[in-house]
């Protein structure tokens, strides 16, 4: 009877269906294996990530040309086949219900007003107009981003410079790489991140300094794992990161100690004779200064400011032995501090005093943060003049002038404030006028209850943005529409300097324009499009930049175009006819490292020791602020102020949805905390809510929050490093109270 | 090679110097995309990027299909997970899921005290051996594949009963609220069947995670340690992931002593404390007629009433409640599915002793008769109720074991039937009854708290009575006082001191739910 009734079962069992069918998959064109069936693509493209600088490249899945879906290219360089989650769901940002569509003007009620791009452009040029005209041109700034392709970045360059006369623009560059471009100037001749990703596979010991790769770059940790030679691999950081995990090696120091270990590190090594002296000698200048510098770093006084044992401090050292192809990276650990500058020269001369530049598996690199910050060094027009070159240097003017058929008289002779001195400029009232671009200060910027403060003493904010409520748009007088990544062209210029291509691949919503568009429309409004005749398309300007970088160090002249870029898998500068593309190739080596011939980019040919004693932090922790409190990455999901990531529902899915603090456990103790508690934390600039996690990942004394979380930043410090003017985000004083269930 | 085609039939910007146009041209070339189309995807036709990057992965899976008495498994090298996450968007992109919908979790494992180190866990359906995710199923919706030991769900056959979601000890399940049913990995069955990895397998950039053939007896032999800190006892439903890792053993999960509301599932509690009453009012209507050979029809049909209310109320429950029909077939294994067939017989036993004496008032009924339906009445309705609890005894969720479900269960049963009987039939029997069971029950409910509240522990007891307490401390405090005050007035105004008692009953079924600490793999802070 019983096997009667099984028997009967099946009939009432659904194998199939229409819940079954939907995910159904069937074999995918173009090699790409299975896929469900409704997003079957009929044709492919590829495109550059638009979210870190790692460049990793995305295979997207077309229907009828629009993006449906997509997957890492597997044979690029870079990636090979992978992407961290951000690039997975880089479409999912674009479908948001939050993408401005039409500009508002804010009312004197607060409210925001639709209004046609015509009444805009009106607002736009008539307000920044009267403000020029009763304070100066000078009196109106902007503050772009490292999240537009280079073609757009230099667009803008030329408009607000050459078009409407500002001196004053800087990009969020500011708050991620400065630092690096500061030291690699001083120390190198030119903003050159000497390295090729390839030198993660062929280093034997790689030193990452202030960096959670695993988090912040997760694809570059890959290429770490390919490395043959089984490296050892160092992590030095306050915290035990997701990275230092994973590392064979963890140098927890203290919070801001890392100067004074890198100059310790240094004398050990002269000491121990474990330096390349012909090298030295040949190619750079300044080490004998060096050398009776560091000679106060003994061993016994870093291990003193580090709190490393005499293991640590050793095993360390013998991962530096003459032989060993040794790598340092450096990331936001170093260039957010308050002398990041020294510090990461500090890196730099260690890879100069023992050879490790030039040659397979060594370099002193510093991993950039944004998807085209490298852009945005060399063609934004900011604080530099196009192609890594001087606004004060008539010569430099010059050559501009020449190249772009643009009067030189146009072309501002003053070098431009950074960042934090254009906000300080709000406040003594020398800046009015502000157009944003992209970025989102009102959440990123250091101190945030002062940048609020200040926003009442703006006559006019302009915010050019995909979504109309970021932090900064919703303080804003006038909203300007934006496309996104994949609904727009252009080039973006990763870590190692590889320009690669971005696709328009989506239709952006309502009356958003590419960022391009809108510079063009400003321009015209002004009254300056005569200067920009060829500036057509991103394509065109992108030949400009070509122009512009002959002779540089970052001379681009032998990539075509962008079809070259697209099928070489991206091109990294410098990229010269006959030297690195050679006769009869189609295109260059997709792998190359800088100073192969151990020639610097100053007029001696030779690379810099630059030092200097270290400074105090400029908060220390003191009765009332006994603890310091670290910021930085939180997830790999997560991408800085949350605008895109938070766009998509999988990503928010894969972090906590609201703050939280990282306590070790004798804190909390000391504290009376106990885990998932909401606690206060204080600065004296604001305080915040946040929830405990008591964990060992941060030493004891020391707090970590993540950066993503809005409120951060009303803890953070005003206090920049002096050379690079980046911010300090990465050390303040804090206290915790206010312990509610 | 590709063919350039003209970038875009506009006007050029020289020509135009009036605004209008401008906005106009720039309006029609960002609502194009033919740029990119044409010129790109016939060049990839032609170039090497055509060869298929199958094999890129291959060795990532085994050559061949398991033998007898092996099966697929998922083989994790932790050692060399960094906590990218990519594995899961890629099964989310791969596999066309839903947007909010995910198959495959990371979490993370953290050392304790002076222990400095941070592991993460990428974690998916671990395809085990005795599934309880399958046995818990009432209408046979999951099928252990014989070749591969893939552990499918039957999308078309589920109607959305979450069950499986209480029964899987690994959170594996997920309900898809649009579909109105559970949702899970399967190994991307379809892609092995073709000699290709799975959508996590090919995403991650570490190559962490393989598919291998792993034996029967392996999997018993691997079951004697949790799969990794934190996890459930493996012997519970044999998974066949392995875990590989140097480094895990003296970690903690990162949500370990977390604790969050859990779902409410309110009709579920609806239909408990609906149910149990109407237990309860016909036990007491039942000790009445055994006690005085009389019936209360005031009480009976007020039962019957809320018999049909508890069940309409469950049906609520389901994402397809028409599919209903089906939850028989599961009844060699699922409590569930007993539960519905036991409420089905009370359902007529209970209908035929309400109703019969109605129909048959002209010629009195025999008290045999009337003896035999009511002890089937009761005798059934004790069964439902024993389903009942067997449904919650029966998962991995300590805080739902055998004694304290039934002791809630049919405390409810006792106090609401007690309470409603003294609205038909008031005897100082039933008000000592209801008060002593409601004391009793509530101080249980208090001690629990009490004990588990203070300790610094990560037993799921502690985590609940935090929930309870830091979380839900109003509910709670409602279900306290509104049960007391229930019984002040139970001798003087009967129904408003069941109506009180009743909502007394549904908090504390709601707080049963939302505070239940269900066991999972690691998860994050």
């Amino acid at each position: 009877m019983i096997e009667r009734i099984k028997s009967l079962i099946p009939a009432f069992r659904s194998w199939d269906g229409p819940l079954t069918s939907l995910l159904v998959q069937e074999p995918g064109r173009f090699g790409l294996g299975q896929l469900p069936v409704e997003r079957q693509p009929d044709s492919i493209t590829t495109s550059v990530c638009g979210f870190c600088s790692t460049g990793c490249n995305l295979t997207l899945h077309l229907q009828k040309g629009e993006a449906v879906n997509l997957t890492p290219d597997p044979f690029h360089p870079v990636n090979r086949g992978a992407a961290c989650p951000k690039g997975w769901e880089a479409l999912a940002p674009l479908k948001s219900s939050d993408r401005a569509t039409d500009p508002l003007l804010r009312q004197k009620d607060g409210s925001y007003q639709k209004i046609t791009w015509g009444e805009a452009l009106d607002v736009f040029v008539s307000r920044m107009r009267s403000i020029q005209k009763k304070n100066g041109a000078a009196s109106t700034a902007y503050i772009s981003t490292g999240q537009i392709p280079t073609e757009e970045m230099a667009l803008l360059g030329a408009v607000a410079k050459f078009g409407m006369g500002m001196i004053h623009g800087d990009g969020n560059t500011r708050q991620c790489m400065a630092t690096a471009v500061t030291a690699y100037k001083e120390s190198f001749g030119f903003d050159a991140p000497p390295f090729s990703y390839q030198d993660f596979e062929q280093s034997d010991t790689i030193v990452l300094i202030g960096s959670n790769l695993c988090i912040a770059h997760p694809i570059l940790w890959q290429r770490i794992l390919k490395n043959k030679r089984s490296p050892s691999i160092v992590v030095i950081d306050p915290r035990k990161t997701e990275t230092a995990s994973a590392a064979t090696h963890h140098l927890a120091l203290k919070s801001k100690s890392d100067l004074v270990f890198l100059y310790g590190v240094a004398r050990e090594l002269i000491q121990r004779q474990w330096i390349d002296s012909p090298s030295i000698e040949t190619h750079c200048s300044g080490f004998s200064e060096f050398s009776h510098f560091v000679d106060s770093y003994t061993p016994e006084m870093v291990r003193e400011k580090t709190g490393l044992s005499v293991e640590a401090w050793n095993s360390f050292l013998q991962l530096l032995q003459p032989g060993r192809r040794v790598s340092f990276w450096w990331t936001m650990g170093v260039n957010q501090g308050h002398e990041a500058t020294r510090t990461a020269q500090a890196i730099i001369n260690l890879a100069l005093m023992t050879g490790n530049i030039g040659k397979p598996g060594t370099g002193a690199n510093s991993i950039t943060g944004q998807c085209n910050a490298m852009g945005s060094r060399l063609f934004s027009n900011t604080t530099n003049l196009y192609g890594g070159r001087d606004f004060k240097s008539l010569k430099d003017r010059s050559d501009v002038s020449r190249i772009l058929e643009i009067p030189l008289e146009k072309i501002p002779s003053k070098s431009s404030w950074a960042y934090d001195q254009i906000i300080e400029g709000i406040d003594t009232g020398e800046i009015k006028g502000l157009w944003v671009v992209a970025t989102n200060p009102a959440h990123s910027w250091m101190n945030q209850n002062r940048f609020e403060a200040l926003r009442e003493k703006l006559e006019f904010l302009v915010v050019q943005d995909m979504y109309h409520h970021t932090e900064t748009a919703r303080i804003a007088d006038l909203i300007l529409p934006a496309a996104g990544w994949g609904e727009k062209e252009g080039t973006f210029i990763n870590s190692e300097r590889r320009f690669s291509v971005l696709r328009k691949v989506s239709i952006a919503p309502g009356q958003a324009l590419a960022d391009f568009s809108i510079f063009h429309l400003i321009a015209n409004a002004w009254g300056c499009a005569d200067l920009l005749r060829e500036w057509e398309t991103p394509e065109k300007v992108f030949q400009i930049l070509k122009k512009l970088s002959a002779g540089r160090p970052c001379d681009i002249t032998a990539i075509d175009d962008f079809a070259l870029l697209q099928k070489s898998g991206g091109i990294q500068w410098p990229c010269r006819s006959g030297v690195d593309l050679k006769p009869f190739d189609t295109s260059p080596n997709q792998e190359r490292r800088l100073f192969e011939d151990g020639k610097f980019y100053h007029d001696d040919a030779k690379a810099r020791f630059i030092f200097e004693n270290p400074r105090e932090v400029p908060e220390p922790v003191d009765v009332s602020f006994p603890l310091t409190l670290l910021t930085g990455r939180g997830s790999s999901s997560q991408w800085h102020t949350l605008t895109r990531t938070n766009k998509s529902d999988v990503l928010k899915r894969l972090s906590p949805s609201s703050c939280y603090v990282e306590v070790h456990p004798r804190d909390a103790q000391n504290y009376g905390m106990r885990d998932g508690e909401l606690v206060t934390i204080y600065s004296r600039r604001g305080s915040i809510r946040a929830k405990a996690w008591i964990t060992t990942t941060v030493l004891p004394g020391n707090l970590f929050i993540p950066m993503h979380y809005p409120e951060v930043n009303q803890l953070t410090l005003s206090a920049v490093d002096p050379y690079s003017r980046q911010p300090a985000y990465k050390a303040c004083a804090v206290q915790i109270g206010g312990i509610a269930p | 090679m590709e063919t350039l085609t003209p970038h875009v039939s506009l006007p050029s910007l020289a020509s135009l110097t009036d605004e209008v146009n401008l906005i106009d041209r720039f309006l029609a070339e960002q609502a194009q995309l033919t740029t990119a189309v044409t010129r790109f995807s016939q060049w990839h036709e032609q170039s090497p990027h055509s060869l298929s990057s199958k094999k890129l992965y291959q060795e990532l899976i085994p050559l061949e299909q398991p033998k007898k008495g092996e099966q697929y498994g998922f083989q994790v090298d932790l050692d060399v997970c960094s906590g990218c996450k990519a594995c899961v968007t890629a099964c989310h992109s791969l596999n066309g899921l839903d947007d909010d919908e995910i198959w495959r979790n990371v979490g993370t494992l953290h050392g304790r005290n002076d222990h400095a180190l941070q592991q993460t866990v990428t974690t998916a359906c671990h395809h085990c051996l005795d599934p309880a995710c399958s046995n818990g199923c009432p209408v046979l919706a999951y099928e252990k594949e014989e070749e591969t030991g893939i552990v499918r769900h039957l999308d078309d056959q589920c109607i959305g009963c979450q069950y499986c979601i209480l029964k899987c000890p690994y959170d594996v399940p997920k309900y898809n609220e649009k579909r109105g049913i559970v949702r899970k990995c399967d190994m991307c069955h379809s892609r092995l069947l073709v000699g290709e990895a799975p959508a996590c397998v090919q995403a991650c950039p570490n190559e962490a995670i393989k598919i291998v053939k792993i034996q029967h007896s392996a999997i018993l032999e691997l079951s004697t340690h949790p799969l990794v800190p934190g996890a459930h006892d493996s012997s519970y439903t044999l998974p066949s992931t392995q875990y590989l890792s140097k480094k895990t053993q003296d970690l903690e999960p990162a949500d370990a002593t977390a604790f969050k509301i859990e779902s409410p599932h309110s009709p579920l509690v609806f239909m408990l404390v609906f149910t149990q009453a109407a237990c309860g009012g016909f036990w007491a209507n039942g000790v009445h007629f055994f006690t005085t050979g009389e019936f209360s029809r005031g009480l009976s049909f007020l039962s019957l009433f809320l018999l049909l209310v508890g069940l309409f109320s469950s049906s609520l429950h389901l994402g397809r409640p028409l599919h209903a029909w089906k939850s028989f077939l599961g009844w060699r294994k699922s409590w569930l599915s007993r539960e519905v067939l036991a409420f089905g017989g009370w359902l007529l036993c209970a209908l035929v002793s309400c109703v019969l004496p109605e129909i048959v008032t002209f010629f009195s009924l025999t008290p045999f008769t009337q003896f035999s339906i009511t002890t089937m009445n009761l005798g059934t309705a004790l069964l439902a109720v024993f389903c009942s609890i067997m449904v919650y005894a029966d998962t991995p969720r300590l805080f739902w074991t055998f004694h304290r479900t039934a002791g809630k269960f049919l405390g409810t049963s006792l106090i609401l039937g007690a309470a409603l009987a003294m609205i038909f039939i008031p005897k100082n029997f039933f008000l000592s009854l209801a008060v002593s069971v409601a004391v009793l029950k509530l101080a249980m409910e208090a001690g629990f708290v009490r004990r588990h509240l203070s300790e610094e522990s990560s037993h799921p007891h502690t985590q609940s009575a935090r929930v309870v307490w830091v979380l839900l401390k109003p509910l709670f405090l409602i279900r306290l006082g509104i049960t007391l005050l229930g019984l002040l007035v139970l001798g003087i105004e009967p129904i408003s001191a069941t109506f009180f008692l009743l909502i007394g009953e549904l908090l504390e079924r709601r707080l049963f739910f939302q505070s239940v600490r269900a066991p999972r793999m690691p998860g994050n802070f």
